[in-house]
Order: C-alpha cells, then sequence, then structure tokens
C-alpha cells in the first residue's frame, strides 16, 4: 500500500517524463488494481497460491518492461520503481531465501536490461533488491520455524497436563474402590479383613504418589529438591505427612539430606516402637524450613541416649543432628510418656 | 434418642461408596433425607431435602465440589459441609474449606470415624484432619509472606498458630488441651476461628474481584 502510494505520487511528479500519458496513467492504475487484489489475495492462507504469486510477479515484470515503452528509451526511473519490492516481498515470505532470490534475480535483470546505461545507483538498487530478497526469506524461514517449535511446544504441554488430568481420573477410582474394600473388609473380619488391610496399605502408597506427582511441574526448577513432594512419598499406614500443599524447593543436596533425616527418624520409630503412629508436618516460614516427625510411642528411656553415647555408640539420635548441622540447621528431640518428636529446622538458602 | 435425627445428604459419583455411607448412617440412626451423583443434582435437590449436614466428595461430576460448597451454604448458611474425598487432592481441599467447609475426612477414615465427624460437624464443630491443618498453616504462611503482604491479610494469633500446628502434628484436642492447660471448647474456638477467618477473607476477595470486574453491577 505504502509502495503504490509512493510509485503514484512519483509518477505523478514525472508526469512529464511521460512521452505516452495515457498508457502511463493505464500503467498506474493496473498497479494500484494489482495492489488491491493482492492485499485480498495475500490475507487468507488458502489463497495464498503459486498462481497468484506467479502472477504478482509477473505483473511486476510487465510493469517493469512496459516503462521503456511510455517513457521512452532515456528513462531515469521505472514506472513501478520500488513497487516491485511487493512482489519480491510475497516470494520471500512464500518461498523462503530460495523465492527471495529468484524473485530478486529476475526483476534486477529485467531492470537492469531495459535500461540503456546502468549508472552505479541502478547497480546499487538491483544489488540491494537481491540481498534483500535473500535476508527477507530467510528471516521469514527462522520465523516459521520459531512458530513451529512455540507450536510443538504448547502441543507438549497441552498433552501433559492432559495426561495429569487423566491420571488423576483414573487414580480417583482406584483410590475410590481401595478405600471401600479396605472399610468393608475390616467390618468382615477374618480373611475379608487381610484383604482390606492390604487395599489400605496400597491406597496409602498411591495417594502418596499423587501428591507427589502434583508437585511435579516445579520441578524445573534446576538442581533443587521439592520437599513436600519428597515427604508426601513417605506416607505410608501409620505414617501421615502434611505440608502446605505447595512446593518447598531446597537446594539439591540439602534437599536430598534433609529427606534422608526424616526417613531415618521414621526407620527409627519403626525400630523402637513398633505400632506407634507417626506425623510429619513440613512448614516453610520465611527463611527457614521446619519439620517435625513425632510419634506416640512409649518415648525413650531416660538415661538410654546417654548410655549409647558413653559405650561409644554413635546413635541414631546423633547421626541426624550431624545430618541437620551439616545443612547449618538445629534438631532438638522432646521425649516424654506421650511420645517423641524431632524438630527440624534448616535454612532455605538463596532466598 | 429424644433428639430428632440428624439430616444428612450423600454426594458422591460412585455407586458403590454412596450407598454404603448411606447404610452407615442410616444403621447408626442418622435421617439420610437426600442423595446425589453429581453437582447438579446436588444443588438442585439441596432446598426440598433441606439437610444439616452434607456429605460431599470433592472429585463429582460438574459443577465439582468446591462449587457445590459454595451454592449450598449459599443457600443455606446453616447448612454444615464434611468433604469425603478419596484423593485428598491438596487444592482442592484448601479451596472446599475456603468456600465454607467445616470438615474433611479421607475416604480410608473408618466408619466410627466419620459418623462421629458428621455429629461433630452437625454440632457445628470443626473436623479436621493434620493434613488439612498443614494445607492451612501453609496458607497463612503464604499470605504472611512479604511478596503477598496485604494490611487486609487474616492473620492467626500466636495461639491459634500454636493450637493448629498441633493438629498438624496428629494432636487431638484432647491432647492439646491437656499441653496447652486451656478447656476443650477453648481449643475448638480456636480450630473454628483460623477457618473462619479464612473463609471471612475469601469472601472479601471474592467481592473485591467482582466489583473489579464489574460483576457487581449485574445483582444491583
Amino acid at each position: 500500500m505504502v509502495l503504490v502510494a509512493n510509485a503514484v505520487g512519483l509518477n505523478v511528479y514525472r508526469a512529464d517524463n511521460y512521452q505516452r500519458p495515457v498508457a502511463g496513467l493505464v500503467l498506474v492504475a493496473v498497479m494500484i488494481g494489482w495492489t488491491a487484489f493482492t492485499v485480498w489475495a495475500y490475507a487468507d492462507p488458502a489463497r495464498r497460491t503459486r498462481v497468484v504469486l506467479g502472477l504478482d510477479l509477473a505483473v511486476a515484470l510487465a510493469l517493469l518492461l512496459a516503462s521503456p515503452l511510455v517513457k521512452g528509451a532515456g528513462f531515469s526511473a521505472t514506472v513501478p520503481g520500488f513497487w516491485v519490492m511487493g512482489a519480491l516481498l510475497a516470494w520471500a515470505v512464500h518461498w523462503r531465501w530460495r523465492g527471495g532470490l529468484v524473485a530478486a534475480l529476475v526483476l534486477a535483470v529485467s531492470d537492469l536490461a531495459i535500461r540503456e546505461d546502468v549508472s552505479q545507483t541502478n547497480y546499487g538498487n538491483a544489488y540491494l533488491l537481491v540481498i534483500g530478497g535473500v535476508v527477507i526469506g530467510g528471516l521469514a524461514e527462522s520465523l516459521q520455524r520459531m512458530a513451529e517449535q512455540r507450536d510443538t511446544a504448547e502441543r507438549e504441554a497441552a498433552a501433559a497436563a492432559e495426561r495429569a488430568r487423566l491420571a488423576r481420573a483414573v487414580h480417583d477410582g482406584v483410590l475410590q474402590v481401595l478405600a471401600l474394600v479396605q472399610r468393608r473388609g475390616s467390618e468382615l473380619g477374618g480373611d475379608a479383613a487381610e484383604l482390606g488391610r492390604l487395599a489400605g496399605e496400597q491406597e496409602t502408597v498411591l495417594r502418596g504418589l499423587i501428591h507427589a506427582q502434583d508437585a511435579v511441574p516445579a520441578d524445573g526448577v534446576a538442581g533443587t529438591v521439592d520437599v513436600a513432594a519428597e515427604l508426601a512419598r513417605l506416607e505410608r499406614p501409620g505414617v501421615v505427612v502434611a505440608g502446605p500443599g505447595v512446593p518447598v524447593e531446597l537446594a539439591g543436596q540439602a534437599g536430598r539430606e534433609l529427606v534422608a533425616a526424616v526417613r531415618a527418624c521414621l526407620d527409627n520409630v519403626e525400630r523402637h516402637a513398633p505400632g506407634a503412629r507417626s506425623w510429619v508436618l513440613l512448614e516453610a516460614v520465611g527463611d527457614r524450613i521446619e519439620v517435625s516427625v513425632r510419634d506416640d510411642g512409649p518415648g525413650i528411656p531416660e538415661g538410654r541416649l546417654s548410655e549409647a553415647a558413653d559405650q561409644g555408640r554413635l546413635g541414631v539420635s546423633e547421626s541426624i543432628r550431624g545430618r541437620v548441622a551439616d545443612l547449618g540447621g538445629t534438631a532438638t528431640l522432646t521425649t516424654g510418656p506421650e511420645g517423641t518428636e524431632w524438630e527440624i529446622s534448616v535454612p532455605r538458602e538463596g532466598r | 434418642m429424644t433428639e430428632p435425627p440428624i439430616r444428612v445428604m450423600v454426594v458422591d459419583d460412585h455407586p458403590m461408596w454412596r450407598d454404603a455411607v448411606e447404610r452407615d448412617l442410616q444403621a447408626a440412626g442418622f435421617d439420610v433425607v437426600g442423595v446425589a451423583a453429581n453437582g447438579s443434582e446436588a444443588v438442585a435437590r439441596f432446598p426440598a431435602a433441606r439437610p444439616q449436614v452434607l456429605v460431599l466428595d470433592l472429585q463429582i461430576p460438574a459443577p465439582n465440589g468446591v462449587e457445590v460448597t459454595a451454592e449450598v451454604l449459599r443457600h443455606d448458611p446453616s447448612a454444615r459441609v464434611l468433604i469425603l474425598s478419596a484423593s485428598g487432592e491438596q487444592a482442592d481441599v484448601l479451596e472446599a474449606v475456603k468456600a465454607g467447609a467445616t470438615g474433611y475426612l479421607v475416604k480410608s477414615a473408618s466408619r466410627e470415624e466419620l459418623l462421629d465427624a458428621v455429629r461433630r460437624v452437625a454440632a457445628g464443630d470443626t473436623v479436621f484432619t493434620p493434613g488439612l491443618a498443614g494445607l492451612v498453616l501453609g496458607e497463612y504462611r503464604r499470605l504472611s509472606e512479604p511478596a503477598a503482604a496485604d494490611p487486609a491479610n487474616p492473620e492467626l494469633t500466636e495461639r491459634e498458630t500454636e493450637v493448629l500446628k498441633m493438629v498438624a502434628k496428629g494432636l487431638s484436642y484432647r491432647q492439646i488441651a491437656d499441653r496447652l492447660v486451656l478447656s476443650h471448647r477453648t481449643v475448638q474456638n480456636h480450630v473454628q476461628n483460623t477457618l473462619r477467618k479464612l473463609q471471612m477473607h475469601n469472601r472479601v476477595e471474592l467481592t473485591r474481584y467482582a466489583i473489579e470486574q464489574g460483576l457487581d453491577d449485574a445483582d444491583a
């Protein structure tokens, strides 16, 4: 559009150059008409056919070649002037750098061929035309490649989200049945109770997995561990894990150490207080991460820990403390007849 | 029993579950005034059934449990919603609680736990699991972070935080009362307050959102 306005303006300005003004007027009218047609034709991808593109270049070429006829042999500017760029751009966008090169060469050669004497400016313009055609073709190509990559990424993200949704729907059904079997089984007693117990175990494991999986998208942060998801995996019959419901990121090594310390606490409960229930609570408080592991076992008998230390044995409690201390955190143990509780607090780095 | 039985409605898309829960409730002397298999049935049948307690599965065909909770409580604020969820989808549970549910149980809970939960919810108590307490604590922590700081955000008192933490660590209200030398009723009130503040905040946020979006004009 801008190009056609420019060409029309220039032609009006130079009207006195025309040897045959009527023919010149016809050519300008053709130019305007064709521009209107191409604007319409290129608006819809379905209409961007080879025929239209070929015609576009042919019209530009025809106008170019008609210049000497209407303007006389010694003209300085062709009738369409820069307008030929329209066809060139269309070719470059459609057929990439090859199309750009071909269209540019055709136009440049004919432009130079119809002139009586080729000035340096004429040559420069033709040269720019060729370079421009190739560059724009190349740009169009990389743009399209980027668009394709983006589309692929979007499709993958949508597929992943759909998979997660389906998984949730399937899991929910399975969980319903497991919970029901567990419930009815324990009421019926006997062998059914055993089945119920097994169903209950699987239900807890699956629920833990789902919670861990829910947190997966945040896994993208390089080199960090989502402590919330990792702790959710520790849930099993007799162990309840409570957390904030959002990922709690901790640098890789520190995150793994913290989870290992919690696992050691739980293993300790299992060893020394079989049958006791445990509760794990994870909290992100400002710049610290706090984990509590509590059980309702009989507690650690007084003197038991110092006795172990006196015998030169490095008890589990010392190994837990050491682990947490390495992370720059603290681990405190409280024990009594109502049970034992570990309170672990570690700094949250990079915040 | 001289008191009239508690009226309960059961919403679950899983027929086996719905029947099991209904049977258990009836056997224990509750009056099951309605059942529904999806959200739209639940919302449509609620006004006529007028249950005191809605036992609601979160994962039901649309509208989902969160929307049903909000809708029935808008219709009858005195009703109580007890969420019974299989998977314990954490975000959904938190949303349902913010929408006004006052109880939450996972489906693996025993029959006695369920019956007890319905009774307590009907009496106006809140039924927390350690998991729910953890989620609510996390929500308050997030609201108080510098990034989200807003003077309008609800805050817990020190005592409320202490109590909620103990619930999340699996202590019963009785144990908490003993440890803090408080009455059982006081502990219960503290726990209730933590939910009430969140629900109030949620309503304010929704209203504010509606005004920002110009949706309030429709009602005016």
